[in-house]
């Protein structure tokens, strides 16, 4: 069940009313037993000395006879107190309002005891004195609703300014509330006016150190998203712009056979334009592959054998590398356990495969290893070809990069998804120059399963 | 018509130089920046196709560096490069026109035979002298209203006349409008054609300037 509020305001006005409320009912208590005490006191002690001053009255009239006195009402207040004299045990003295018999029993109520009985419906305060001889006895009571009705008095005096205060306090609070939480709705009214693809930083004036860390996230979250977005535009850039010269070449291609009239020209036109289809048709494969794996997070990996996933990728390939009078020869030696995604990790050994035997002349050798090394496990593609400059090095796997010249189609792509297939197997890719073949060194090292 | 194309896309440039030869165009294929610019410099071309991503040198850098070398001829950038400062700034550095791919291979032709056109002060594609109009994209030549048969190489000299006309033309010159590399020339290939042009064109079209070339006169051939 929800008791608060939706809105902070209400939420803060109510616990700051609740608060007060809770402050105020202790004091109220606090002051209603204090003062009944102190009244209890003085009162008692008004009682006492009445007693004391009828005493010393009657020891002083000792020995005149005995009668009922009518005390004339001298006060309007006069009914609430009442007194009685006793003579060696006999009433001598009561004032009107007093009943005939003793307030309460002579015989279990000592000198200078208080005691509170009830009499005639009333509840009374009633004090005993007895004189020094013992044979005058006093009793004076006053009525405990007197009391009351003063402590009432000063507890009205106390309420009333607080519940006058309590509507002013409530709109004081909110006032206060609203005023503290405007720099929130100025953040909110910034936001709201904000245009949906704006990703400027914010600013709010002087906003409270409270909302700093609020507005420090909503800023980075923005430059991460300027960030991704940019990336992603200038993909879609890179992407566009590298499909234009493919397209390029197969429309001008189809032209040249529109308008050719010697029939082996035209044959080779036409067998231009759909080299120019299949080469496009490979550059979206790549993009393709390049998105699907920006897209998703976590490959499904299983445990497999590197071993055996490289030779039957160079064993698809094998006949390319044949066809251009290549050698190709595979080592791959011992347990190589990996955990991976087996169509993923084909990808990634057919592109390094295959840029090898494409960027590498006739008669280039070509090695594929795969070994435990240091407790991982090290894939490494080396060729016998031009291998690559040291500025070129520090360029493979750019997006789109290629090394311009080298008489070979390519999308620069390969590099970028094998890059992006090893991050998501957690595994470290590397470009050198061959030791032992002189031309390119491709490394990718795995964490062994 | 001989013209320049730097392109380094091997399916591209093979289209390209194709579909240029289908227009009549004579076209010298270069694949690399370095190589461009050695032959702007060197060969009087009648107009350039110039990529921009090209290997070993930029193609920005060798229009830049031609063009601060003085060298006139019309180039046009053939480019996947599309954005406005890409085009602003192709134009600023010295290209005549900049054309993003892919292009129509018919408004290429167009572009250029404007472009070469422009560059020697003529109005119209059509070429109109004495009573001979040449026309350079249907590849048609007429004297007085009626057609005359030319082969392509007799069309070609009579182009390079006519857009020189009223200037002298060596035999050299001539010989390097007419062929692109790799073709055999023999050392009398521009006086054999002058002969035939006079043949279908009359005798006195074409003159001879002794020892420097030839020419072909603006002026009524009557007055």
């Amino acid at each position: 069940m929800k008791i608060m509020p939706a809105s902070l305001q209400g939420r803060l006005l109510i616990v700051v009313i609740s608060v007060v409320m809770a402050v105020w009912t202790l004091i109220v208590s606090m002051t209603w037993f204090d003062a009944r005490h102190e009244l209890d006191e003085l009162l008692d002690s008004h009682l006492a000395q009445g007693a004391a001053l009828l005493i010393a009255q009657q020891t002083r009239e000792a020995g005149e006879e005995e009668h009922d006195l009518d005390s004339p009402v001298l006060h309007r207040y006069a009914p609430k107190v009442a007194f009685q004299v006793f003579h060696e045990g006999h009433l001598t003295m009561r004032s009107a309002n007093a009943p005939g018999s003793p307030m309460i029993p002579l015989e279990t109520h000592h000198s200078g005891s208080f005691a509170s009985v009830a009499i005639g419906g009333q509840m009374w305060r009633v004090f005993v004195a007895q004189g020094g001889d013992r044979d005058v006895t006093v009793i004076v009571g006053e009525q405990m609703a007197s009391r009351m009705s003063i402590l009432r008095a000063v507890l009205r005096s106390m309420l009333w300014p607080m519940i006058l205060a309590l509507p002013l306090l409530t709109g004081a609070a909110w006032w206060a509330v609203s005023r503290g939480l405007s720099p929130l709705r100025g953040l909110a009214h910034t936001l709201m006016q904000r245009h949906p693809r704006s990703l400027q930083p914010l600013e709010v004036d002087d906003a409270p150190s409270e909302m700093q860390p609020a507005i420090k996230a909503l800023n980075e979250l923005f430059d991460r998203i300027t960030a991704l977005m940019a990336a992603d535009s200038r993909f879609t850039a890179d992407a566009a712009h590298e499909l234009r010269t493919p397209i390029a070449a197969t429309r001008m291609q189809a032209q040249v056979a529109l308008g050719e009239a010697d029939e082996a020209a035209r044959r080779h036109a036409l067998e231009a334009t759909i080299a120019g289809c299949d080469r496009a048709n490979r550059l979206i494969e790549q993009l393709l592959t390049l998105s699907r794996l920006d897209a998703s997070a976590a490959p499904d990996t299983s445990r497999l054998n590197l071993s055996d996933l490289v030779r039957s990728v160079v064993a698809e390939l094998a006949p390319l590398a044949l066809r251009k009078q290549q050698s190709i020869e595979v080592a791959a030696e011992g347990d190589c356990a990996v955990n991976g995604e087996p169509t993923l990790l084909a990808v990634l050994i057919r592109n390094i495969v295959d840029n090898a035997i494409r960027y590498s002349p006739s008669d280039a050798i070509l090695k594929v290893s795969v070994m435990p090394q240091d407790g991982q496990i090290a894939l490494r593609v080396e060729d016998s070809g031009p291998g690559m400059l040291d500025k070129h090095l520090q360029r493979v796997g750019d997006r789109f990069f290629r090394v311009l010249g080298s008489g070979q189609e390519g999308s620069g792509l390969g590099l970028s998804i094998v890059q992006r297939i090893a991050a998501a197997h957690g595994a470290k890719v590397s470009c050198s120059r061959s030791t032992n073949l002189g031309g390119l060194a491709v490394d990718v090292v795995f964490s062994s399963a | 018509m001989r013209v320049l194309l730097a392109e380094d896309d091997m399916l591209l440039g093979d289209g390209l130089r194709a579909g240029l030869r289908q227009h009549g165009f004579q076209v010298d294929w270069v694949r690399d920046g370095q190589a461009a610019e050695r032959e702007l410099r060197a060969q009087p071309y009648a107009a350039a196709i110039l990529d921009l991503g090209l290997p070993l040198k930029d193609g920005m850098a060798v229009l830049a560096e031609v063009r601060r070398a003085n060298v006139m001829l019309p180039i046009l950038i053939l480019t996947a490069r599309d954005t406005v400062p890409d085009r602003v700034k192709g134009l600023d550095v010295g290209a005549d026109d900049y054309v993003v791919k892919p292009v129509d291979l018919q408004e290429l032709a167009a572009r250029l035979r404007a472009l070469v056109r422009r560059a020697h002060g003529q109005p119209q594609d059509k070429l109109q002298i004495q009573d001979i109009t040449l026309d350079p994209a249907a590849m048609q030549v007429q004297q007085a209203g009626k057609p005359v048969a030319l082969s392509a190489r007799e069309f070609d000299l009579l182009h390079a006349l006519m857009l020189n006309a009223d200037r002298v033309l060596s035999r050299e010159q001539l010989e390097q409008h007419l062929y692109s590399w790799g073709k055999e020339v023999d050392s009398n290939a521009v006086e054999v054609h002058i002969h035939h042009l006079r043949r279908k064109l009359g005798g006195s079209l074409v003159q001879t300037v002794r020892g420097v070339g030839y020419m072909l006169p603006r002026g009524d051939r009557s007055s």
